[in-house]
């Protein structure tokens, strides 16, 4: 049976949609004191492709949820390199809700977030880093177990490789086994590590 | 026994922390968000709190701010974080922990403020 998709039958209501409808009218609605002007403006961005810019800038300071929600909807749907560099940008932020907002959307993203994940992976900040291992934990991308690899390899911070190793024992496959091994040495005298990779170890043969 | 729950969302870092406290004796379960932490709360008191600072849905913050609102018997929370800035440190005593611990955490550490915590001889 074919898929019909259905449509909203209820009409849009006048309140709803009080503004013109052009970018730059919307952009404007974006800082529209009325939350539901607001919603509106975001939700109907997503037709303008220079809005992303606007959209996180907006995503920053917006205090009421469900016009949140729908910015980083838009903006998962735009999905552009500003997208993901304003989002990149909100990962240093000392808001955690839009440091977890902004890892959600990225992990949505994986073919526009995938040529800077190496840059993130890098990045002098311990926390943008752990950031970026917990936005592989659900970005479907052949890489992700290779990059997590490279982390608990070189990099330096314990908590870094800690979320890095959180993450292989869920993906982890046979090419992971060694690197596993030289990490339980490298912090022999951590606890949680023995126990993690143990356990790693013990799933990887399984399979 | 002593009931403790533990509060993270790291799948591994809660069969990390019920491994060391189920053989220190401790009845353990277990939450993955703050909500899922205040409905056990509500549904079964416990003894002590073990949580995480980062989670999805309501955080370690979050959760120690509302718990300490809560209608039940008042009782040791501790804040474990990959954080060691005095700040972050003091946002957690703010929001209702006696005790903070850096990830990842050691063994004896946790025992002893567990020990401390409690004041019972409970270990």
């Amino acid at each position: 049976m074919p898929f019909i998709k259905k449509h909203d039958q209820q009409p849009v209501k006048n309140d709803e949609r009080t503004q013109e409808r052009d970018c730059e009218s919307l952009v404007l609605s974006l800082d529209n004191p009325d939350p539901v002007a607001r919603r509106w403006a975001a939700r109907d961005l997503v037709e303008c492709p220079d809005a992303s810019a606007k959209l996180v800038e907006r995503l920053r300071v917006e205090q009421d949820m469900s016009v949140r929600a729908v910015i980083l909807s838009s903006l998962t749907c735009l999905g552009d390199h500003t997208a993901v560099a304003g989002l990149v940008d909100c990962l240093r932020s000392e808001d955690a809700a839009l440091r977890n907002e902004s890892i959600e959307v990225m992990k949505q993203l994986p073919d526009e977030v995938a040529p800077i994940m190496r840059e993130l992976l890098h990045d002098t900040n311990d926390d943008v880093r752990i950031f970026a291992v917990n936005i592989l934990e659900s970005l479907c991308h052949p890489d992700v177990e290779s990059w997590l690899l490279e982390v608990i390899e070189n990099d330096p911070q314990i908590n870094v490789c800690a979320a890095a190793l959180d993450l292989l024992l869920e993906v982890g496959s046979k090419a992971a086994e060694q690197p596993l091994k030289r990490l339980q040495l490298r912090f022999a005298d951590e606890a949680y590590f023995q126990f993690a990779i143990n356990l790693a170890l013990r799933r990887i043969a399984e399979d | 026994m002593k009931r403790i729950l533990i509060v993270d969302d790291a799948a591994t870092v809660r069969m990390f922390h019920r491994s060391i406290l189920e053989n220190a004796g401790f009845e353990v379960d277990e939450a993955i968000n703050g909500v899922e932490a205040l409905e056990k709360t509500l549904q079964n008191p416990f003894d002590l709190y073990l949580v995480d600072v980062n989670m999805p849905k309501l955080d370690g913050y979050g959760f120690l701010r509302q718990l300490r609102e809560l209608p039940v018997p008042q009782v040791p929370a501790i804040m474990i974080s990959t954080e060691a800035e005095a700040n972050d440190v003091q946002l957690a005593f703010t929001a209702g922990a006696n005790a903070y611990l850096i990830k990842p955490t050691k063994p004896d550490l946790l025992l002893q403020q567990i020990q401390l915590l409690l004041g019972d001889g409970s270990i």
